[in-house]
């Protein structure tokens, strides 16, 4: 979060005995103390007890939790569990993100130009994005039902053989981004739209002016002008990908077998079904310095690449 | 916020991931809200937590009322919070926030936990103040409460797996009307037969839910067990193997399938048979009116011969309670253990009745008189056994073991691997009980 800055008034006359500075100081205080002490009490303590707790067993029962030093790391480490949950959370991001950003452009694109319909397109678009992951989830399960669901119906009635897609070792992931992407791209769609809303018009006749046709027009205006939207979008959408579990608690509860479970779900049921809040705590802090890392890489590296006004 | 510039862009970032990390915060495990009222004049008021859900849910309910209604003294106030699984879940997080209810009810694999923890607490003297009468329950489902001695919980709702099929499909495929009575006979005979005669999948088992409670017969079945009582973990042995790839194999052989909710697929008449709960009978045959006839049958032999488990819930009376709510938990539960109670509760449930005198009452015999279904339980319920250590007493034992079989069932893996695997991470999940158990003095 942006530090606030108060800029200091030029000339200060000077009506009391305190400083100008220590004014300027007050003020920036009761400007960031409320934020300050929200994000102490319920991000960055819990963060560090997190931090604690993944060297220590605890069933979240006993009164006080049993230091084990780094068992919990090497146990998480070395084991295969592990390094399944890694893969699904990064094809489960890449897929949802990816897959989500390019339709989403597409959409945008197609509904920035003058068509009947187009309000009530974008209405219809964005809807899902204000529903519950969890009310969705379990619509989609309603359609993707063996035999009376309309998915397996439709399937069927097209010669496919009838597939369980939840409980589907192959499909179960695909199933799940799926309706992670139907659920996100309409708000990806809106961002984007109102990033090729600000677009200066003059850019676009100023290339035609200079000859550029519609590809060029698209390569070397549109693309530029929507980079910091899309930068946003990548990011935001990256981090929320990682935290996602409504969806999957609702699909799939992680399976079958590991198939779906990605590291917010592996925290999950370690502590809420293993209650071993220790262990949790080490899938907690990994995903944390995962998340840190990607968003580091994200700004210092990709960000060289947007083009700012 | 103008996101076309970075500043605009980094804040709206930040101001988002803000918002998520509150929204995590706000996990649905602290809820609670069992802020036990103070003791005054007036009613003493009880808060009991209860798992059970639709048709189970109202029986349930139906039971407090009565027992709200039948005296003046003790109010409970029933609250249904998930499945045992979340109810568990909830309420570890409602003992740290010191908001536990007075009673709650815990499956099989949950009590035990609690107990090592002194978190539930022992009945004896209630019983005794209450009067009530320990020989009359029945002996198997009483004892499986008690350690050191002491007793920990009263059963309510104790079930056994049960195998079900579809009458009318049997009737189809030229089968005699009752359940196979090995699983040979299942598989040379029944299976195929099935298969000519009638589309849908001969045998369905769920994979994931309660299925290492299933297989804790079937593994039983072929002489094997998940471990022996004092934890050393005996699935990975070759019995234990054998059953395993019995699983493997009947999904390879294509006369059974692996779903999510083997009810499910019985109840739309896409399975023939399954094995499950006594506790589902009522809903299965509720959803099978008009549809299907269903029948029932012990489970099959394997080639050790017969194994079932018992299995189900009981309910404990949470620690610290002042002396008067203790002693007005028994009488809530004296109520809702009674003969009288249990053999309306089992009959509108399916649940075994946890008392002798209900099962003996006339009014338990002239109902399964004309409902032989429920018969079959009950006649089962002498053959059955106590759990494996392993299930039952090691923590979160039960969703390794049916990791293990999703691996076997789903993914198609080796037995003998998945089954080693599952007893190395078994064994060292015990290590705590083991110490605990020590501590105690067990």
């Amino acid at each position: 979060m942006q530090a606030v800055r108060v800029p200091r008034p030029a000339t200060v006359p000077s009506r009391s005995a305190t400083p100008a500075w220590s004014r300027d100081l007050l003020v920036f205080l009761a400007f960031i103390t409320p934020n300050v002490v929200s994000l102490c009490v319920f991000s960055y303590w819990p963060m560090l007890r997190n931090l604690w707790l993944s060297f220590t067993y605890w069933d979240m029962i006993a009164p006080e939790p049993l230091w084990i030093g780094l068992d919990n790391w090497i146990e998480v480490l070395t084991s295969a569990t592990f390094w399944t949950v890694l893969r699904n959370t990064l094809v489960f991001t890449v897929g949802s993100v990816v897959i989500t950003i390019m339709i989403a452009l597409g959409l945008s694109l197609l509904l920035n130009q003058k068509r009947r319909g187009r309000n009530l397109v974008r209405a219809a678009m964005f809807a899902p994005a204000i529903l519950p992951g969890s009310a969705i989830a379990l619509v989609w399960t309603f359609l993707l039902a063996p035999y009376y669901g309309l998915i397996s119906q439709g399937a069927t009635a097209l010669g496919m053989p009838m597939t369980r897609w939840q409980n589907d070792p192959f499909w179960a992931m695909p199933t799940v981004i799926l309706v992670v992407i139907w659920k996100s791209t309409g708000y990806d769609a809106v961002i984007f739209l109102a990033g090729l809303q600000g677009i200066p018009r003059e850019l676009y006749e100023a290339a035609r002016v200079d000859g550029a046709n519609a590809w060029q027009r698209f390569v070397n205006v549109t693309v530029p002008g929507l980079s910091p939207v899309a930068f946003f979008l990548t990011v935001t959408s990256i981090l929320s990908s990682f935290q996602a579990f409504d969806v999957i608690r609702v699909m799939t509860g992680g399976g079958p077998v590991y198939a779906t479970t990605t590291l917010i779900y592996q925290v999950y049921s370690e502590a809420f079904v293993g209650f071993n809040a220790g262990r949790a705590a080490t899938y907690a802090t990994i995903l944390f310095g995962l998340m840190l890392a990607i968003t580091v890489v994200q700004i210092r590296m990709v960000e060289k690449r947007v083009t700012y006004e | 916020m103008n996101l076309r510039t970075r500043r605009g862009a980094l804040s709206a970032a930040g101001l988002l991931g803000t918002g998520l990390a509150l929204a995590a915060c706000g996990g649905d495990a602290a809820s609670g809200g069992a802020a036990a009222p103070a003791a005054s004049s007036g009613p003493v008021k009880l808060v009991y937590w209860g798992a059970f859900a639709a048709n189970l849910g109202k029986v349930q309910e139906d039971v407090v009322k009565q027992f709200n209604d039948s005296q003046k003294a003790v109010t409970v106030e029933h609250q249904f919070q998930g499945s045992y699984e979340e109810l568990a879940n909830k309420l570890t997080a409602a003992l740290q926030a010191k908001q536990a209810p007075d009673m709650a009810v815990l499956s099989d694999v949950w009590w035990y936990k609690f107990y090592l923890n002194k978190a539930i607490q022992p009945m004896d003297d209630l019983m005794k103040a209450e009067k009530v009468d320990t020989k009359d329950y029945v002996d198997s489902l009483f004892n499986e409460y008690v350690q050191g001695g002491k007793s920990y919980a009263l059963p309510f709702a104790r079930s056994t797996p049960l195998f079900y099929y579809n009458k009318d499909a049997y009737k189809k495929a030229g089968l005699p009307d009752r359940a196979p009575k090995t699983w040979d006979e299942f598989v040379k005979d029944f299976a195929p037969k099935l298969k000519g005669a009638i589309d849908p999948k001969q045998f369905v088992f769920a994979n994931g839910g309660y299925s290492a409670w299933i297989f804790q017969g079937v593994i039983w079945q072929f002489g094997g067990a998940y471990s022996d009582k004092d934890f050393k973990m005996t699935i990975g042995e070759p019995k234990g193997v054998q059953a395993g790839e019995f699983y493997r194999d009947s999904i390879k052989a294509g006369w059974a399938q692996s779903v999510k909710s083997d009810t499910d697929e019985f109840k739309q008449m896409n399975a023939v048979n399954i094995i499950n709960s006594t506790g589902s009978l009522v809903g299965i045959l509720d959803a099978a009116k008009g549809k299907f006839e269903v029948g029932t049958g012990f489970l099959p032999e394997g080639p050790a011969g017969f194994g079932c488990p018992t299995g189900g819930a009981g309910v404990a009376i949470l620690s610290g309670l002042a002396k008067e709510k203790q002693q007005a938990a028994m009488q809530y539960l004296a109520f809702a253990t009674s003969p009288k109670v249990q053999a309306v509760w089992s009959q509108q449930t399916g649940y075994m009745p946890v008392r002798k005198a209900a099962i003996e009452s006339k009014e338990m015999q002239d109902f399964i008189k004309t409902n032989p279904n429920f018969k079959t339980a009950l006649d089962q319920l002498p053959k059955t056994k106590f759990q494996d250590s392993a299930r039952v007493f090691v923590p979160n034992g039960d969703q390794i073991l049916a990791k293990g079989l999703e691996r076997i069932l789903v993914n198609q893996e080796a037995p003998s691997t998945v089954f080693k695997e599952v007893a190395d991470t078994l064994t060292k999940e015990a290590e705590p009980v083991i110490k605990a158990r020590k501590a105690l003095g067990a």
